[in-house]
């Protein structure tokens, strides 16, 4: 068996490869299980190495949320490296094929550094505690780097989240100081060894995960980028047992300790109208603070989140386009991260991203900064659309916070459509009204209404008679002006001429009305007779009108004494004062 | 041609603004707190046009919910008045159609509103039709912002009243356009309007009596005229015909009581239709008019014996004698001050419009005093239908303003003004100025008339009541959200069919927020069920139990205003519970058995150990007894009934507390499953062995 595995080992390090010295981290501070690994390879082959490959245990493979590689230069500047899943025949667990950018030369040595994130690995036990009672977690794991290559000497350190530890094992004599575990150094370690590990210490650290996320963002050229996630969050800790109890939670400090109360979000700088609701209505019990460079939202659910508890919510908010799109005639790019952060050491177990663009957007290109499932485009339809917005639609499972990375989304978009809403808006008013005109203006009844119609025309008669009386009552008021100047200047001429102009202008109007009478008449209304009375008021009127001038003639001939005039002046106006009430209450009833 | 442009004009903009005002006061939640469905019923109504915007017209017809009533269920397309969830949901589908994407919610809460600017119209074309314009312009005015309309209308209060009265309005303007023209198609229009009125409210038994009673009352004052005669023939079998397509109202009328009068009517109308035929051919005067007595008062008789034992089933509410009914806060008679409250000054000056319209009386004019006086009566029985009254006070204040304005402004508007300025025609001093005191006594009543209606729609009338606001006193406001956080964590963190037993007030509102099945609910059909509840709210402990087994309860729901003083609590409510348990359970839950000897309502140790250890007392109060609130107040002090509670030791062996809200205001418990039954002692098994049973097989070797 065990040359067999030798046999392997050496099939598999033909190309000379070893690992020189090892230093693994093993961060179990949070709900996740950050695992790093610093590796200095050496090639101790005959040939060159282009790459070289990263292995995972079977057991955590699953749970796997990231994988990154860095190469250590020795100028300390950092460089990624491209991951290729492969297998390796006869091996259980993952494996990744990284390139190296340039290839090691034989007896070379180079450093990497290997990131690992892994969640849910991290198992309450007991499963289900009481509110008062902590939180203990066992994490299983291997003592040794798990590596198709031999290592000469390795280290593990172990971080916990606190000093209460129940159990570890003990390979090795490992050193414990607060809340570290430290192993080794362990020597001469053949390829694929295998031993478990096993911590079983109190974490009381909110075990949040985002059980599916869907993130929405919509384009509007008018210079604003909408975005709306939809989460579902879920308590993965050991589960409450019993009764949850308000008051033991409101008074005592240390009363559900791994519950959930709240976190933060953290939005981009210039988020603005953010909203945090759910289906019925808004969350009041949240907080918004705008930093410089960042707006943070204090997001605190309904009610505290305790073990297997679950929570629904909705956060959105509105961007401000210039500073995520770019143009270059109709060429346009936007650039925005592609999930963004929730809160600090964040799980998402599934993302749907939905990219709503411009209505008339098209060749539509993606740019992914890490491998996505595309799924089929889907059309969009809202305020004044027509022919519905294409929507990316994109999901990926396990993330973690290392995936917050921009994706841009490059498409083209002619800009004259940008009119198209206004006009439409426009057009949709010239409508509305064109039709109201339609319908007022045209008579639309299949039957005439004769009566209606001569109610209509004995009422535009009526209101001329009314303006023609009023003119004529105003001639005898302008005629009283000319008077009492007479009396003044005793100006005979003035007066004859007003005598005058007053008897012609009097005639016609005179006329007019008895034209409207007639057809007043004509058109069978009643009304005709009592334009008639207003007629013969009107000619008592004028005569006394005349009268009061021939006496004003008089008392300027020296015909008459003052005192009798003013007598006689009395009288007259108090009957014109009469008649011209009388007239006002026949036009009143007109 | 150019002055009648420029007064429609006037007019329109009048209509628009008062729409505009009447919408707009009607924002205050909105703005203060958010768009959300306020109170109870809404919550129901607003979950079936949930259903129906997502499943359909016909699958919400045939809809069985059985998510309320538990065990039982309920029809609810069936038992509901489709009218408000139709019209909301046509609207969202229409919006939708046109790519307008607006949540269902949203229509929900801002369907009052907008239907309140309907109103203001309607309620304009009927007081034009029996005054004049300007008196429908004020009118409508009126309606737009008058408090005892925005108490059923604010946004948010998703309700069947919110159109129902404008639907009530429209009929009667159309009833009132029938009987002037005597034309069919008014009067066709008329039975729509009521069909519509029928599909949204249950009051449109108003209308189906109110319209009956003009007919007779014109009849008795001999005002029969051909046009009456179309407009409600047409109108009876229409709007009969039209009616029964509710399934709710089905074959009502013409079965039930409340709806013969209109059928005794109709019939009397024919007959005396038919006596003025005969009268042309008839010579004898005198036995004419002894006929047309006879007749007339026997019809007058029929009438009355017909209506009386069935009062319109508005009335039917008041029935004091079922407790289920009385325990509702609108259903209580109206106080002198609400009318006060909600009418302000209109209630004053109705009177005057109504004097004004029997003077000069003609046909529409009986119609707007009967209107007057029934709804009068009715708003006397009853807080709730108030709503009924305020529309034709608007209407009767506006004909009593507009007359006393044309009166007192009409003269100097129609005379130019050099008339008047002129020294040959002095117009008397005195007029003027008493025109003008008096004018501006009017404008003033107007202008507080505005302020206290904004006012009391502020303060009284724009509360969800779903969320509560406190206020510190730098005057920053804390927001309590206990009962939706509640309801959410129902929502989320129970099983999907966990069923919830809480007292029937919060039955819409659990279905609605948390989505979970509930035993008894707002719609309170059927009495037995909720004295059920109520008698497990009432026994003790152990009783409640064998209730809440044989119930399938998983969850109790009860709400608590100890901490923070919210009056509205359940332990305020109690004994309404105890007296509903009583009236189907008079053997084992008696209401004296709750109070002192001295015969109080005491929540102290002086309270009836009864009540002391009764399961709605122990759910309200455990674990309360631990809790100090402030350093004046023992451990234990509860806040709204002003007392130290008497059993501060309690301890629950059924339930146990699975939520309770941040302010204690929602205490949730669940019910533990039974035990599992208790393990034997293990023991060997023992057989008293009585025969010797020895193998076949060997007994022959005996005989070897």
């Amino acid at each position: 068996m065990i040359s067999l595995i030798l046999l392997k080992l050496f099939t598999f390090s033909d190309s000379g490869l070893v690992n020189e010295d090892v230093k693994r981290t093993l961060d179990l501070s949070s709900h996740l299980a950050k695992i790093t690994a610093e590796i200095q390879l050496a090639n101790h082959g005959a040939s060159r190495v282009n790459g070289f490959t990263l292995a995972l245990e079977a057991e955590l493979a699953p749970h796997l949320f990231f994988n990154l590689s860095q190469v250590k230069g020795e100028e300390e500047e950092d460089e990624s490296l491209e991951l290729k899943e492969t297998t390796v025949h006869g091996q259980s667990g993952k494996f990744f094929e990284a390139q190296l950018p340039s290839s090691l030369a034989p007896g070379a040595k180079l450093r990497v550094k290997v990131e690992t994130v892994f969640s849910h690995v991290l198992k309450p036990f007991p499963t289900h505690i009481t509110q008062a009672e902590r939180q203990l977690v066992v994490f299983q794991g291997n003592h040794y780097l798990y590596s198709p290559y031999p290592t000469r000497s390795q280290t593990t350190r172990v971080r916990l989240a606190s000093k209460t530890v129940e159990s570890y094992t003990k390979l090795g004599n490992p050193t414990k100081s607060d809340e570290t575990v430290e192993y080794g150094p362990f020597k001469d370690v053949p390829p694929f060894s295998q031993d478990a590990m096993k911590i079983h210490y109190e974490n009381n650290t909110p075990f949040l995960s985002i059980s599916s996320i869907t993130r929405t963002v919509e384009v509007s050229h008018w210079g604003n980028i909408a975005v709306e996630e939809t989460i579902d969050l879920r308590h993965t800790g050991a589960y409450l047992k019993g009764p949850f109890s308000r008051y033991d939670y409101q008074r005592q400090s240390d009363s559900g300790i791994s519950s959930v109360k709240s976190f933060k979000t953290i939005l981009p700088a210039s988020a603005q109208d953010v909203y945090y609701r759910d289906e019925i209505g808004n969350i009041s019990t949240s907080h918004l603070q705008v930093l410089d460079d960042s707006v943070e939202v204090e997001i605190r659910p309904r009610f505290p989140l305790f073990g297997g508890w679950k929570t629904h919510y909705i956060v959105g908010y509105n961007l401000p386009s210039y500073e995520y799109l770019y143009n270059l005639g109709d060429q346009y790019a936007l650039k925005l991260r592609l999930v963004d952060h929730v809160y600090d050491d964040q799980v998402i177990d599934q993302l749907t991203v939905k990219l709503i663009l411009p209505e008339g957007a098209r060749n539509i290109h993606m740019d992914t900064p890490y491998p996505i499932t595309r799924s089929q485009d889907e059309l969009h339809y809202t305020y004044l659309d027509t022919f519905g917005r294409p929507v990316l639609v994109a999901t990926k499972n396990n993330l973690v916070e290392q995936h917050i990375q921009d994706v841009v989304v490059h498409y083209t978009f002619n800009k004259i459509l940008m009119l198209q809403e206004p006009l439409l808006v426009v057009g949709a008013f010239y409508i509305l009204f064109f039709t109201v005109i339609i319908y007022v203006r045209l008579d639309f009844s299949i039957t005439k209404d004769p009566a209606a119609e001569v109610r209509m025309k004995v009422a535009s008669i009526t209101e001329q008679v009314l303006t023609l009386v009023n003119k004529r009552l105003g001639l005898y008021r302008h005629m009283d002006e000319v008077v009492n100047r007479y009396k003044q200047t005793r100006d005979t001429g003035a007066l004859n001429s007003g005598r005058k102009t007053l008897e012609a202008e009097h005639r016609t109007l005179s006329n007019d009305i008895s034209a409207l009478q007639a057809r007043l008449k004509s058109e069978g209304s009643d009304l005709a007779e009592k334009v008639g009375e207003i007629q013969k008021l009107d000619n008592q009127l004028k005569d006394l009108v005349c009268r009061s001038c021939q006496e004003a003639e008089r008392l300027v001939a020296g015909k008459v004494k003052k005192d009798t005039y003013i007598d006689s002046d009395k009288t007259l106006s108090g009957k014109r004062q009469e008649l011209v009430s009388r007239i006002d209450s026949l036009l009143d009833a007109l | 041609a150019s002055v009648s442009g420029f007064l429609s004009l006037l007019s329109f903009t009048i209509l628009f603004l008062a729409w505009l005002a009447g919408f707009s006061s009607r924002l205050f939640a909105v703005i203060r707190f958010e768009s959300i469905i306020h109170e109870f019923d809404p919550w129901f109504n607003y979950r079936s046009t949930h259903h129906l915007s997502t499943n359909g017209f016909y699958e919400f017809l045939n809809w069985f919910d059985e998510r309320a009533w538990y065990p039982l269920g309920r029809i609810v397309g069936g038992t509901v008045y489709p009218g408000l969830m139709v019209t909301a949901g046509l609207i969202h589908y229409i919006l939708n159609l046109l790519h307008v994407t607006v949540h269902i919610r949203d229509v929900c809460v801002f369907l009052a509103p907008v239907f309140s600017g309907l109103t203001a119209v309607s309620t304009f074309l009927l007081t034009r039709e029996l005054w004049n314009q300007g008196a429908g312009l004020l009118a409508a005015c009126f309606i737009a912002i008058v408090p005892g309309y925005i108490s059923r209308s604010v946004a948010g209060s998703f309700d069947n009243e919110g159109i129902a009265i404008f639907a009530l309005q429209f009929t009667y303007y159309l009833w009132v356009k029938s009987v002037k023209t005597g034309s069919v198609f008014w009067t066709i229009g008329c039975c729509l309007s009521y069909f519509y009125m029928v599909s949204a409210w249950g009051g449109y038994v108003f209308i189906i009596n109110l319209i009956p009673l003009h007919v007779f009352v014109l009849l008795l004052m001999q005002r029969f005229s051909r046009r009456l005669y179309i407009a409600y023939s047409t109108f009876y079998i229409v709007g009969l015909v039209l009616s029964m397509q509710i399934p709710f109202v089905g074959f009502q009328p013409i079965r039930t009581s409340e709806h013969m009068a209109a059928a005794g009517v109709f019939a009397l109308l024919q007959a005396y239709a038919f006596l003025q035929y005969l009268k042309d051919r008839l010579t004898r005067q005198e036995f004419q008019t002894l006929f047309f007595l006879g007749v007339s008062l026997a019809a007058g008789v029929v009438f009355l014996t017909l209506t009386k034992p069935s009062l319109p089933p508005l009335l039917r509410y008041a029935k004091i004698h079922i407790p289920i009914i009385a325990s509702v806060s609108e259903h209580q008679p109206t106080t002198w001050v609400s009318f006060f409250f909600d009418l302000h000054i209109l209630v004053c000056t109705f009177p005057a419009g109504l004097w004004f319209c029997i003077k000069n009386i003609n046909d529409e004019r009986v119609f707007v005093a009967l209107y007057a006086i029934s709804a009068v009566y009715f708003a006397g029985v009853m807080v709730r239908l108030m709503l009924t009254l305020t529309p034709v006070v608007c209407m009767l204040s506006a004909i009593a303003f507009s007359s006393v304005f044309e009166h007192y402004l009409g003269d100097d508007m129609k005379r130019e003004n050099p008339i008047k300025q002129h020294p040959f025609y002095p117009v008397k001093n005195s007029s003027v100025y008493s025109k003008l005191i008096v004018t501006m006594l009017m404008l003033m009543l107007l202008m507080m008339f505005a302020v206290h209606c904004t006012w009391v729609t502020s303060n009284a009338y724009s509360s969800p009541s779903v969320v509560l606001a406190s206020y510190n006193h730098d005057g920053s406001r804390n927001i309590l959200d206990d009962f939706r956080e509640a309801y959410y964590w129902l929502r989320q963190n129970t099983d999907e069919h966990a069923r919830v037993m809480s007292w029937w007030d919060y039955g819409y509102q659990i279905a609605g927020m948390a989505n979970r099945t509930t035993l008894v609910d707002n719609n309170t059909w059927n009495n037995s069920h909720i004295a059920l509840v109520g008698k497990a709210m009432s026994s003790n402990e152990s009783a409640a139990y064998e209730i809440m087994k044989s119930l399938d309860v998983d969850y109790v729901l009860i709400i608590f205003g100890g901490v923070i003083g919210y009056s509205g609590d359940d332990i305020n409510k109690f004994l309404w519970m105890v007296r509903i348990a009583e009236g189907e359970h008079p053997k084992d839950i008696r209401e004296s058995d709750y109070f002192t000897p001295q015969g109080e309502f005491r929540v102290d140790k002086a309270g009836s150990p009864t009540l002391l250890n009764c399961l709605m007392y122990k759910m309200s109060y455990y674990r309360f007894g631990e809790m100090q609130l402030d350093f004046r107040t023992p451990p234990g002090f509860d806040r709204t009934r002003n007392a130290e509670i008497g059993n501060k030791d309690i301890r629950l062996k059924h339930l146990e507390e699975a939520f309770t809200s941040e302010h204690w205001l929602v205490r949730i418990y669940r019910v533990k499953k039974q035990e599992n039954r208790q393990a034997l002692d293990h023991k060997l098994r023992n057989i008293a062995a009585k025969q010797k049973y020895t193998s076949k097989k060997v007994l022959p070797s005996r005989f070897h």
